[in-house]
């Protein structure tokens, strides 16, 4: 009687669950090939970014080179707070990273249009190498070109100014120029680049949607306003809150490379100041601090961005 | 009750016997050192080359180099040696008073006092630095900037090696005025620098009287030389050659590569160099461009404050090498670098590889060209004189004068939780020196900046200062 009932409640048939080991088993047989494919990738995760986590607790150690570590809780984090000039380096970091929010972000998907428009494949293939070359170049050889151009002495853009009557300023050792140095540099080496997805994702837009539009009269501006947008819009979100997770990485090496005495109070970054303090000191716990305190806030921002995302649009990260 | 004098004893004759320079060592030699990989044909050579000279000694001693990258040297090294892979033979070039704090690196002195030429080969400064901070080593010359020039520059002058401030100040007007590159433009500059403005206080501190970091002011108390009165008055000199243009107002945008650039094609008429061989350097690549065009070193000029080069800090070495206080082939290090320091070790390190940088030996030995890029890699020692001429007359003079106007410093090592103190009170002298000297700020201005300087940490390291050097 009793396990009649068990098979059946009323005239619904009892589902037959199988076990996790079956169904792992039974998965396994169907897709492992795409497995083996997967394997290289959680490896590297594991490898470089969940082993990591583990040892980022030196950020609360003394660390020794004949064990054990200290455990100093968190005397690092205060050393980093207390500094006399950490919070002029974290304000750096603020405002720098929200000029490049602001002032980068948008570029690429502007750039993503205009190349969308470009009807002549051949010119549109040429305009995407010339603009994707600056990802290639290193820090060094962009710092140095940027300096190059814009010396007082003989830079091309106090040249192009000159001619209009204005400078020469300059602009590497000029406290209100180099902020903005740093932004157009950043945009001139990755605008291109990063175009690349919007226009992978424009591409993929249905092109009965802009038949259905022309049919309805659209123009030009309208069906980039009212297809191509909006169609791009996941894209731009969830790079929007990609870029907000990594807030706090404002670029070591750029800044390193643009730097110098007069105006390394502008854009002495987190990573800058950590760089300098922890690692050539060989203070690597300092470091991992700062590491670790970045990862929070960057974790936190991307969480509160991809909530915010999914509140408003309905679409986030996950 | 017994065993423990017994142990003592044996390990003091054992300690004895190991230390002495004549006994045969043997082992395996790991080191590690900037520049210098297993993969450069050359370099591996040398290694080999030293191996078979050491087997000749009695010591039957393997090199193994650990390589590491060049760009980010200091770096990787530490992140190596906190992961606790420790080579036997370290060099240094920073980040090494952490690991010494935490005694793993080796006292060198009583090793080296048991040496057969190691003890003799060191320089004076090496054993002040030792005696304070004995767990690097670097026996190489005292390194510091001094001024050189074009020697035919200096003949189309018609000015001999300027003597006096104003007289070097009328060397650089003249390299300004006179269109010496012949390009029909009077376009370059006296003097330019690589970053800072170092390289200019490398020979003209003293004149100012700034012959120490540490100096007593009016009251009778110690002040950091960037803030104190001296300092202002250098200011307003290099105000001057910047007004003037003699100063290449790009010296704080530009590295040095930038700077020997400008050098070379006649854009800057005096540029500092750091070393002996920085001169060697300048002298090779100026005459690929322009053929038996020699340098002439100038002399530190004179002025209201005295004459000399910037003075030496003393309270331990910046860079070297250190020894493993883990390793387990001590006796084999040792014997390495003995043998580098020995007169047969000398001639490798000094003349680097035959048919390659030198050819033939005695007396018949000739320099190939390629000896102008050898580095010793190990060490100069101080008592080794070479059979043949190896420097120019200008790196000669950089050595002798190095040696004539060698000041001490009574600069300190500062514990590490002055670091970010330290880089604060730095990047506020950069930045107000830059602006005072470029005139973007008016010297009325010095108080402000001293009170920023006090404010950004600078007062902690006064308090320190005060109870270091009573």
């Amino acid at each position: 009687m009793a396990s009649s009932l068990s098979d059946t409640i009323g005239n619904v048939p009892k589902i037959n669950r199988s076990s996790f080991s079956e169904r792992a088993q039974r998965l396994w047989s169907r897709w492992w090939p795409f497995y083996v494919m997967l394997l290289p990738g959680i490896l590297y995760f594991l490898a470089y970014h969940y082993l990591p986590i583990w040892e980022a607790r030196i950020a609360f150690q003394e660390l020794r080179i004949v064990p054990p570590n200290i455990w100093v809780g968190f005397k690092h984090f205060v050393t980093l707070a207390s500094s006399p000039v950490f919070l002029q380096v974290l304000q750096n970091t603020i405002i720098i990273s929200t000029m490049k929010l602001i002032f980068i972000f948008p570029v690429p998907i502007i750039v993503a249009l205009l190349l969308n428009e470009v009807r002549s494949p051949a010119y549109r293939k040429t305009v995407q190498s010339v603009i994707y070359l600056p990802h290639y170049l290193s820090w060094v050889v962009i710092g140095g070109l940027t300096i190059a151009t814009l010396s007082p002495n003989d830079g091309a853009v106090n040249e192009l100014l000159g001619w209009v009557g204005i400078g020469p300023i300059p602009f590497m050792t000029d406290s209100g120029s180099i902020r903005w140095v740093v932004v157009f540099s950043e945009m001139w080496r990755s605008a291109g680049w990063d175009s690349l997805l919007y226009f992978a994702a424009i591409i993929g837009i249905n092109p009965e949607l802009y038949e259905a539009a022309e049919i309805d009269g659209a123009g030009r501006w309208q069906k980039i306003w009212f297809v191509t947008i909006p169609g791009i819009a996941p894209t731009i979100a969830t790079l929007f809150i990609l870029n907000v997770g990594l807030f706090f990485s404002t670029g070591l090496d750029q800044i390193l490379n643009l730097s110098n005495p007069v105006i390394r109070s502008q854009i002495d970054i987190v990573d800058t100041y950590v760089y300098r303090i922890g690692l050539q000191t060989g203070q690597f716990e300092l470091a991992t601090a700062a590491g670790l305190l970045k990862g929070l806030v960057g974790m936190t921002l991307i969480v509160t961005a991809h909530l915010a995302s999914k509140k408003l649009t309905g679409k986030g990260v996950w | 009750m017994l065993k423990t004098p017994k142990i003592t004893v044996l390990a003091a004759l054992l300690l004895g016997t190991t230390l002495s320079g004549a006994q045969a060592a043997s082992g395996e030699v790991q080191m590690v050192l900037k520049d210098f990989l297993s993969t450069n044909e050359n370099q591996a050579t040398y290694v080999e080359n030293i191996e078979k000279a050491l087997a000749e000694k009695g010591h039957d001693i393997d090199i193994k180099v650990v390589d590491l990258p060049s760009g980010s040297y200091a770096d990787a090294l530490g992140v190596m040696l906190l992961s606790g892979d420790i080579p036997d033979l370290i060099y240094f070039q920073g980040g090494d008073e952490k690991i010494a704090a935490q005694g793993v690196l080796e006292d060198w002195r009583p090793w080296i006092e048991k040496t057969e030429y190691l003890k003799d080969a060191l320089y004076p400064h090496n054993k002040a630095r030792l005696e304070n901070y004995p767990y690097l080593l670097f026996v190489y010359p005292l390194r510091g900037w001094q001024p050189v020039m074009r020697s035919d520059w200096l003949e189309k002058v018609g000015t001999d090696v300027p003597k006096s401030l104003e007289e070097f100040k009328a060397l650089l007007e003249a390299i300004r005025d006179g269109d010496l590159d012949g390009n029909g433009q009077k376009d370059t500059y006296g003097f330019t620098a690589g970053g800072n403005l170092g390289e200019l206080d490398g020979f003209l501190n003293p004149a100012f009287g700034i012959d120490a970091t540490w100096l007593k002011d009016e009251n009778g108390k110690w002040v950091h030389a960037q803030i104190s009165d001296q300092e202002r008055e250098k200011l307003m000199f290099y105000h001057e050659l910047f007004e003037e243009g003699l100063l290449d107002p790009e010296y704080v945008t530009i590295n040095w590569e930038a700077k020997e650039d400008k050098f070379y094609t006649g854009r800057a008429g005096v540029v500092s160099a750091s070393r002996a061989g920085n001169v060697v350097v300048y002298e090779t690549k100026m005459n690929t461009i322009y053929p038996d065009t020699g340098l002439t070193l100038l002399d530190p000029p004179s002025g209201p404050g005295g004459q000399g080069l910037q003075a030496v800090d003393v309270s331990r070495e910046g860079r070297g090498w250190a020894m493993s206080a883990l390793s387990e082939n001590k006796e084999a290090v040792v014997a390495l670098l003995d043998f580098m320091a020995s007169p047969e070790g000398q001639m490798m390190e000094r003349l680097g590889l035959p048919d390659i940088h030198h050819k033939g030996s005695g007396e018949n030995i000739e320099v190939l060209p390629a000896l102008g890029s050898w580095e010793s890699p190990f060490m100069v020692a101080a008592n080794w004189e070479s059979p043949v001429k190896l420097l120019p007359e200008a790196a000669e003079k950089y050595l002798q004068n190095m040696q004539e106007y060698f000041i001490p410093d009574n600069q300190f090592a500062f514990p590490a939780d002055f670091a970010a103190a330290l880089d604060a009170t730095d990047n506020d002298y950069n930045a107000w020196a830059y602006r005072f000297v470029s005139g973007e700020v008016s010297f009325d201005r010095w108080d402000e900046y001293v009170e920023a300087w006090k404010a950004d940490g600078g007062s902690i390291l006064l308090e320190y200062a005060e109870q270091q050097l009573q």
